[in-house]
This record gives structure tokens, C-alpha cells and sequence, in this order.
């Protein structure tokens, strides 16, 4: 235990020399010394306490200068609530019992600032006139913050923007000396006092008119500017933080509170504005859309732009752009809204809407007469304030500097940089509005750029902004986990669409080998996998129209169709009719219309051929046949040209020469183009077409027959109609014994070829014959081989 | 909790020895709660090391029974627990900071107290100040330790260190002295 102190008797020094021991120590010095008033009887006891011992008086020297420094580590302790004085802390109460009270008495004495009179009231708390004591005696404006905000940050945050704000000097910006916490946790900031009233009071009754006031704002302005130079955001800035004195005759603004809103704190949001709202004086008429975004991280130097925007519109029309009651009226999503993104009146259209007896004190208070009111700040003031509180603040000007520009323009009766919005912008603003989110890296990124000075420092304010070393993390968390679920589902991804290729390729391989059951069981398994993938759809669909399972193939293109595909894709052959074949009447018209509105070749006609089996105007089939036409007439000049080469009567060299398909592909577009001048009603044109496509080589070959009785029965040929009509039973008959004698579902023709045969043989025999024919059982047969074809 | 009441009633009757028990056990109650506070907090939130310490008061002691006698022992436990737990996370931060991995490693799960970085160094100094005082004045570094690691009041301090309140302000003087001369000297 430390020995009992205060060992000597200091009134008899300084004869009397210590003799608790022979060998005084600093610390029975010091405490010694501690009691001696005089600073120089104090010396002259050290001085003579150490005679002979120059290091004792040295270390004792050392710890009295130290006692007599105002700072000290641990003056502020850890903790919150715990009194900052030194030894003449008297305070006893217990830090688990601490009151709450924030009205302090006159003469109270804060740290040396004696308490002298409660000058006013405002949203964080009251503000007194203090007489400091020491270092130096002066007035100072003392704004003590109530209680419940945390003493201990708002200490850390004004801390951390002292060096900046003492580097402030403007003679239109009230200083900030000082801040510190009080033995009951209260939070204060120590300011030049300023025996001024708000800025738009004073205005108005000094009656100041349009130049005078615009005057005022550009020191406002300057003073702001000065500021952001130095790093310092105000994020407060209102008539009530703007105090006016007469100075020489002249007005003298000063900004008050700069440094103080951000150490109060991130506190600072509509939220708190809101919540607060009852005891609160201001209003968050002066807040920023970015500020009302709730997040008080991205505020920057372009904030108090728009506030120094929302006072010029207030001091040249007498209000705020939202009138404050209607903003206290307001439910909180409702405030947020109308700051974010209505548009408030132009200062103009304001002054020519009010009501006449408060244009005339608008006008008075301005001198000016109140019909000249609305014109004389038409357009270009207009223009200034509408830019400077612009919502994106992007498009506000750059720094509070070139606002100041702007302004002393106007009244040189120079042109104005501020312009009024484009049409194109509106619309980009309109779609943009809920957004406009300008993050640090393209702030850096617009400094790095631009490399002017002023983005250089908003680069910086933006980055101590963010750096709120938790906010970024959690940032960087968040894209983190974002980045790493894309990643995982765009992996996930890779490699369920790699099974399903291998799946595909193993379902065709085991197609071409005719094991169906094997081939329908991958094709099914890569269903599975990515259902929402029209190719696995279209391939075993495909694979079922081949085997002659007509619904569960119409039932896979339709699934397909519904995904939907790239419709240009020669895959699709035959899809459409199948589609109508099944009945898949509203898959069948959306494959169609996709079809119709590609602008793709069609060299295989799977396009026209599909729309051909559905309803058309005869118009539509004319246009088709045209179409095809043009292709058959390309094809012959091909063969033409090449014919030439080979020199004449090469004709049938040139089945030889040409690929095979082509010749194959020529006999099929015969019989589309039959097939729809027969659609279109040009019957002998049908006829001779679909005459050329049975002479041709190609796979369908013969199943022009329906469609060439129906062709001469429409000519009124009824012999010839007939004769068609049996040769296309012939055809039915010959398939249908083809596919019974191999146990299949489908004949060896391609399916397309096979259902239009069907639907066209079916409309012939209700043409020519005039009946309905009977369901082949044959047909039915053939059913229950395709279902037997896929069970191993 | 039981076990910290148990040993202070056992200080209560006289047993001092019990008291190096109670360090471990404030210890470990404290960083729980630090660290369940960074969770439940907003980030950018610091702790209020003193609400800490009553909330581990409550929590393990919470008993009528306990005096003011024990209760101070209470207080000198949570002292040193809360001085340890602060220049831990301190020392960790800083290296992380040198390591330029704090990225990475705040992740981790493991986080306690979070202090502010400009706070650090002054803090880690003030660290190795204290404990140099503790090799010369150990009780005035023990006085400094309850008043600046969890906020005893002065009174309170007496209480806790049983001497005069007069007392407490004139070693609290000479400390504050003390520490200064040695940080200032330090600095320079």
C-alpha cells in the first residue's frame, strides 16, 4: 500500500528538509510540491528539497511540468463516463449510477469553461456562453450535446478532424477550439462565439434585396469552399448554422458548427432527423437526397453544395423548395421520397404561385416590386439553384467555388454556366432516379482523371469517408459472398451443361445404333439435369418423332417451344407439324409466329414447310410460294453456272459433281412450292410443281400425291384427282406394310416427310374421296411398336 | 457465474487467496461478451468497455450479498481482464495492419473489442508505461488500471484500494505526472 502522503510540513520549508527518509524521494517531493500554491515558492522548495541531487530536481522538474500540462493519456479515460479531470476531481458519484441530466447550471464549470448563459436551443443539444480561464480568457460559445449519443465516439470522430479543422481559418467560418466530455458523459464543442441571428432572419428584416443577398451567399459559399479545401465537410448547413452580425455597417456571415455534424456523428440521418423530429428545430429541408439515402458513408463535399442550393432558393423566394411542414407531415418512406425524388417548383414558378399577400412580402422583404419579382430571377437564377440541388450530384456544381462563379456571373450580367436540362436528360434522370450511387472507386477514379485539385481532395474526404474500416469490410464482404455464389452457380452451371453434352452425345450414338431405349434414357437423364435447356428437349423429342411416339414428342417440343430457341436452327425441321399433328395448337402458333418473324434463309424450307400444315390466307401461301420459287430459280442458276463450266450438255454430270443434297434438297422445294401455290390457289403452277417433285430424287419423294389430288380435284379434274388419291393410298400402304414388317413406329422416310403425308392423305381423302378416312389399324399398330422400341 | 460469487462471498470472509481466481473467470466472462457484442453490433460500432464490465457484473456476480469489499475485487479482476483484453486486441490489430492482411484476418470469427486505429498506439504505449510504473508503484499502477480500464469514480476507487479519497487524488496526481513524463519522454 502506498505510504501515507503529504509527509512534511511544508510551512516550515524551506529550512526543514524531509526526514521521513534521508533520501527523499520524486514522489514525496512532488506531493509536496503539489501543496504549495505559488508556482515560485514551489520552485524554490524543488530547488532547495534537491540541492546536491541535480537528477532529483530534474525528474521532479519533469513530473510538476507534466502536472501543469493540460493533456494527459489518460485524462481520457477508456471508458465512457468517467470524469476527465485530474486531481481536483471531486466528482464521487459511481459510474453504475450515473445521471443522465443535460441542463447544466449557470457558473457550472466544464473543463475551464464557466458557464455564463444559455443562449440557445438546437436538435443536438444547448449552447452557452462559457468564459474560458485558461490557457488564455475569453468568450467562447459552448454547445453542449445531450445526453445519449455516445460521448466516447463523437469524441474519436472530432478527434480524428481536429488537425483539419484547426487548420480552418475563414474569416466567414466560426471557430472550433475545443471539444471534450463533461463528468456526466455529455459530449461539448468549445466555438468562436458568434452573437449573430440565422441567415434568413437577418435578411429579412435588414430587407435585403436580390444582389445584397446574393452578395451574402457568395462569402457563405467562400467560407464553405475554404472548408472542403481543407478536407471539412459541414453536413448541417442551414439559416440556423449561418449566423449574421453587422460589421462596419456591412453583413458578416459566419458558418458555425463546421466539424461538428460529422463527430455527432453518423447520427446525422433523416433517421435520426426523423425520429427526433419533436424536439428538434431543424428540419430536413436542407438534406441531400444522398443524405436522406440513410447511409451516411457517402456523403461528400457535393452535400453541402446541395444545401448551400436549397438556402439561395430559400433566400430569393422566402421558402424551402419543400415546404417544412409538409416534410414534418410526411411519413418517414413518404420524407425519403420527396427528397430523393420530386422536383421541386424553379425559384421562378415558386414566386409566380404564391398567394398574392405573401408575394408582397416576399417582394418587400427583397424591395423589390412584386409583379418584377418572378421575371428578374427567371432563367439564370433559376438555372443556379436548380443545379446546385440537383438530385444526381453529378451534375451539381463541382465545388462550392464554381457555384461562387456561377453567382458573381449572374450579377455581372454575364452569362451562366447552369443551363437548363435537356429533354434526353430528363428521360435518363427518370430512369436512373431510384439509383445513383457514385461509389469511392470512381471518385478516385474521376480524381485520377481529371487531376485537378478539387477531385484530388473529394477523392481524399470520400476515402476517410469510407474509412470506417467495418463499413468497407462489410462491403467487401457482402461482393465477396456475391461474387463467390455467381462463381459456384456459374460452376454448378458449367458442369451440369458438360453431363448433359456428354448425356446428348451419348443419346445420339446409341440413336444411330438404333439402341432407342438406351438413347431415350440419356436423352431423359439430360432432361434432368438442366431442364430449363431446349436442346435436351428437342432431342428427345426428336428421337420420339423418329420412333413414332407422336405425344411424348410433341409433348418434348412443346416443353422446347415454351424455353424457347434459336428459331433459325434447321433442327426444327418438322417440329411445327408434329406440333399440330399432336393437337399442341398454342405451341404449334407460337413456333410459328417465332418462325415468320426470323429473318433467317430457310434453304430447307423449315419454316415454310411448318406454316404450311396451319391456316393462311391465300396471300401468305403466294408469298411463300414466291419465296420458294426464288430459291428453286438460285438453285437452277447454279447449276447453270456450273454447267457452264463443265462445258454444254453436262446435265448429268452435274448430279455427279454437285453434292448430293443439293439435288435432294431441289426435289423437296418443288414440293413446298407446289404445296403452297396449291395454298395460294395457283393449281396448274401446283400441279406442275408438285409433278417435278415425284420425277425428283429426294427422300419424300411420292408424298406430293395428296396434294396433287387435291390439286386436280380443285381444277375440276376428277379423273386425274382420283388417280392421285390412289397412288398416295398406294404410298400409305407401302409405308405402313414397310413398318410393320420391321416392327417400327415410323416408316424409313424422315418423319416430316411422313406427317405431312399423313395430314395432306388425310385431307385428300376428305376432298376427293368426301369422307373421313378410318384410323388405319395399321397406325395403331405402329403406336405400340414405338412404345416397345424404348423397352429394352 | 455461481463460482465468481462463491469467491468473492469467500473473500467477504476473510479468504484473499480466493481473489487470484477471480481473474481467469472476469477474464473469460469479458471476452465472451466483447465478442458476442461485435456481432450483435453494427459494424463501425466500438464497445463501451464499461457497460462491458457492469453487464459481466450483473451477469456473474448479480447477488445482494456481495459488499462493497467484493465488489471491488470484482472491479480490480475486470480491470486487469478488461487492460489485457484491450492491448491484446491492440497488439493484434497492429500486426494485422503491418501484415496488411487485415482484410483476411478480420473475418475471422475470433474478433473481440474493437478500439479505434488512431487510438492504438497511444494505447499500446500507455500500456508499457502502466507496467513500467507497476516495477516501481505498483499500487498507483493499479489505481490508474480500475480508474482508466473500467471507470471507477473516485470515491469508488478509495473504496476499492482502501484508502482516503484525498488519498486517491494525490497519487492519481503523481501518476498522471509519472505517466507522462515517461510517454513524453518516450516520444522524444
Amino acid at each position: 500500500m502506498t505510504p501515507p502522503c503529504s509527509i512534511f510540513d511544508y510551512t516550515t520549508f524551506p529550512s526543514y528538509v524531509p526526514m521521513k527518509s534521508d533520501h527523499p524521494t520524486e514522489k514525496s517531493l512532488f506531493l509536496a510540491a503539489l501543496d504549495i500554491e505559488s508556482p515560485r515558492d514551489r520552485a524554490g522548495f524543488i530547488e532547495v528539497a534537491c540541492r546536491g541531487n541535480p537528477q532529483l530536481f530534474a525528474s521532479v522538474s519533469a513530473l510538476l511540468r507534466e502536472h501543469e500540462r493540460a493533456f494527459n493519456p489518460i485524462d481520457n479515460p477508456i471508458v465512457n463516463g468517467v470524469s476527465s479531470q485530474r486531481d481536483n476531481a471531486d466528482e464521487t458519484e459511481s459510474v453504475s449510477s450515473r445521471p443522465e441530466h443535460s441542463q447544466q447550471a449557470l457558473g457550472t464549470l466544464i473543463g475551464p469553461y464557466k458557464l455564463m448563459e444559455q443562449i440557445g436551443e438546437g436538435g443536438f443539444g444547448l449552447v452557452y456562453v462559457a468564459d474560458q480561464q485558461e490557457p488564455i480568457r475569453r468568450r467562447v460559445a459552448l454547445k453542449l450535446i445531450k445526453p445519449g449519443m455516445e460521448s466516447r465516439e463523437v469524441l474519436s470522430r472530432f478527434e480524428a478532424e481536429r488537425q483539419a479543422i484547426a487548420l480552418m481559418d475563414h474569416p466567414n467560418i466560426a471557430r472550433v477550439f475545443d471539444a471534450g466530455v463533461t463528468a456526466t458523459a455529455q459530449p461539448y464543442f468549445v466555438m468562436e462565439l458568434v452573437r449573430g441571428v440565422p441567415l434568413t432572419t437577418f435578411c429579412d428584416s435588414h430587407k435585403l434585396d436580390v444582389t445584397e443577398r446574393l452578395t451574402l451567399f457568395v462569402t457563405i459559399c467562400q467560407a464553405v469552399q475554404h472548408a472542403h479545401q481543407k478536407g471539412i465537410i459541414h453536413r448541417d448547413l442551414k439559416p440556423s448554422n449561418i449566423l449574421v452580425t453587422m460589421q462596419d455597417g456591412q453583413p458578416l456571415a459566419k458558418v458555425i458548427d463546421f466539424g461538428v455534424a460529422k463527430a455527432i456523428g453518423h447520427s446525422l440521418t433523416v433517421k435520426t432527423i426523423y425520429t427526433r423530429f419533436a424536439s428538434m428545430v431543424g428540419t430536413p429541408a436542407y438534406m441531400s437526397p444522398e443524405q436522406a439515402e440513410m447511409s451516411a458513408v457517402d456523403v461528400d463535399t457535393r452535400s453541402d453544395i446541395y444545401s448551400l442550393g436549397v438556402l439561395l432558393y430559400e433566400l430569393l423566394t422566402g421558402s424551402t423548395p419543400f415546404p417544412p411542414d409538409r416534410l414534418q407531415s410526411a411519413g418517414f418512406d413518404e420524407l425519403r421520397r420527396i427528397i430523393r425524388e420530386e422536383e421541386p417548383p424553379r425559384p421562378s414558378a415558386r414566386l409566380s404561385t404564391l398567394k398574392n399577400e405573401l408575394a408582397t412580402t416576399v417582394a418587400v422583404n427583397r424591395r423589390l416590386d412584386p409583379t418584377r419579382l418572378s421575371t428578374s430571377m427567371k432563367r439564370d437564377l433559376d438555372w443556379i439553384v436548380m443545379k446546385a440541388m440537383d438530385k444526381d450530384r453529378n451534375r451539381r456544381y463541382a465545388s462550392a467555388g464554381a457555384l461562387v462563379e456561377d453567382v458573381s456571373r449572374f450579377l455581372l450580367d454575364q452569362p451562366v454556366e447552369a443551363r437548363p436540362p435537356s429533354a434526353w436528360y430528363r428521360f435518363w434522370k427518370f430512369a436512373r432516379r431510384n439509383k445513383v450511387v457514385l461509389s469511392t472507386a470512381s471518385i478516385v477514379a474521376s480524381a485520377l482523371i481529371l487531376g485537378s485539385a478539387v477531385s484530388v481532395w473529394q477523392a481524399r474526404v470520400a476515402i476517410r469517408e469510407r474509412d470506417d474500416k467495418e463499413i468497407a469490410l462489410q462491403q467487401a464482404r457482402a461482393a465477396e459472398s456475391s461474387a463467390n455464389r455467381a462463381r459456384v452457380e456459374l460452376e454448378e452451371f458449367n458442369e451440369r451443361l458438360n453431363s448433359c453434352t456428354i448425356l446428348l452425345a451419348s443419346g445420339r450414338t446409341h440413336a444411330d445404333a438404333e439402341r432407342w431405349a438406351d438413347a431415350c434414357r440419356a436423352y431423359t437423364e439430360a432432361t434432368t439435369i438442366l431442364p430449363k435447356y431446349f436442346l435436351v428437349w428437342l432431342e428427345r423429342g426428336k428421337l420420339n418423332a423418329k420412333l413414332g411416339r407422336w405425344t411424348a414428342a410433341a409433348a418434348d417440343f412443346a416443353k422446347a417451344t415454351g424455353i424457347g430457341f434459336p428459331v433459325e436452327q434447321t433442327e426444327l425441321s418438322g417440329v411445327p407439324q408434329l406440333l399440330f399433328y399432336a393437337g399442341e395448337s398454342a405451341a404449334y402458333e407460337t413456333l410459328c409466329r417465332d418462325l415468320t418473324r426470323t429473318e433467317a434463309e430457310d434453304p430447307f424450307s423449315v419454316a415454310i414447310r411448318g406454316r404450311l400444315v396451319g391456316d393462311m390466307p391465300p396471300s401468305t401461301a403466294n408469298e411463300l410460294a414466291e419465296h420458294v420459287e426464288r430459291m428453286l430459280l438460285a438453285a437452277r442458276d447454279a447449276r447453270s453456272a456450273d454447267g457452264e463450266d463443265s462445258g454444254p450438255g453436262a446435265a448429268n454430270m452435274l448430279t455427279k459433281k454437285r453434292p448430293r443434297y443439293l439435288d435432294m434438297l431441289y426435289g423437296a422445294n418443288l414440293y413446298v412450292a407446289g404445296w403452297a401455290h396449291l395454298r395460294a390457289g395457283n393449281h396448274d403452277k401446283a400441279i406442275q410443281r408438285l409433278e417435278e417433285s415425284n420425277e425428283a430424287t429426294w427422300f419424300g419423294r411420292g408424298i406430293a400425291h395428296p396434294l396433287l389430288a387435291i390439286a386436280h380435284h380443285k381444277v375440276g379434274n376428277a379423273e386425274d384427282a382420283l388417280r392421285s388419291f390412289e397412288q398416295s393410298q398406294a404410298l400409305l400402304d407401302r409405308l405402313l406394310n414397310d413398318s410393320a414388317r420391321r416392327s417400327t413406329g415410323s416408316p424409313s422416310i424422315p418423319f416430316v416427310d411422313w406427317i405431312e403425308f399423313l395430314l395432306n392423305h388425310r385431307e385428300a381423302s376428305i376432298i376427293v374421296k368426301g369422307h373421313t378416312p378410318v384410323t388405319d389399324p395399321r397406325l395403331q399398330q405402329m403406336e405400340s411398336y414405338a412404345e416397345a422400341a424404348i423397352v429394352d | 457465474m455461481p463460482e465468481v460469487t462463491q469467491i468473492l462471498r469467500q473473500i467477504q470472509q476473510g479468504n484473499v487467496a480466493a481473489a487470484s481466481d477471480l481473474l481467469p473467470l472476469v477474464y473469460a466472462e469479458l471476452r465472451r461478451l466483447a465478442r458476442y457484442r461485435m456481432r450483435k453490433e453494427q459494424p463501425g460500432q466500438t464497445l463501451n468497455p464499461t457497460a462491458l464490465v457492469h453487464e459481466a457484473y450483473i451477469r456473474l456476480v448479480a447477488d445482494e450479498a456481495i459488499n462493497w469489499d467484493g465488489r471491488s475485487h470484482f472491479f480490480a479482476a475486470a480491470a486487469e481482464a478488461m487492460r489485457r483484453i484491450l492491448i491484446e486486441n491492440a497488439r493484434r490489430r497492429k500486426s494485422l495492419k503491418r501484415g496488411g492482411e487485415m482484410y483476411r484476418q478480420e473475418l475471422d470469427e475470433d474478433e473481440d473489442a474493437v478500439i479505434y486505429f488512431e487510438e492504438m498506439d497511444e494505447l499500446l504505449d500507455l500500456d508499457a508505461a502502466l507496467t513500467k510504473l507497476a516495477e516501481v508503484e505498483p499500487n498507483l499502477a493499479r489505481l490508474v488500471e480500475l480508474r482508466y480500464f473500467t471507470g471507477l469514480s473516485v470515491e469508488d476507487t478509495a473504496q476499492a484500494l482502501g484508502i482516503s479519497g484525498r488519498t486517491v487524488k494525490r497519487n492519481w496526481a503523481f501518476a498522471r505526472a509519472w505517466l507522462g513524463r515517461e510517454l513524453n519522454h518516450r516520444h522524444k
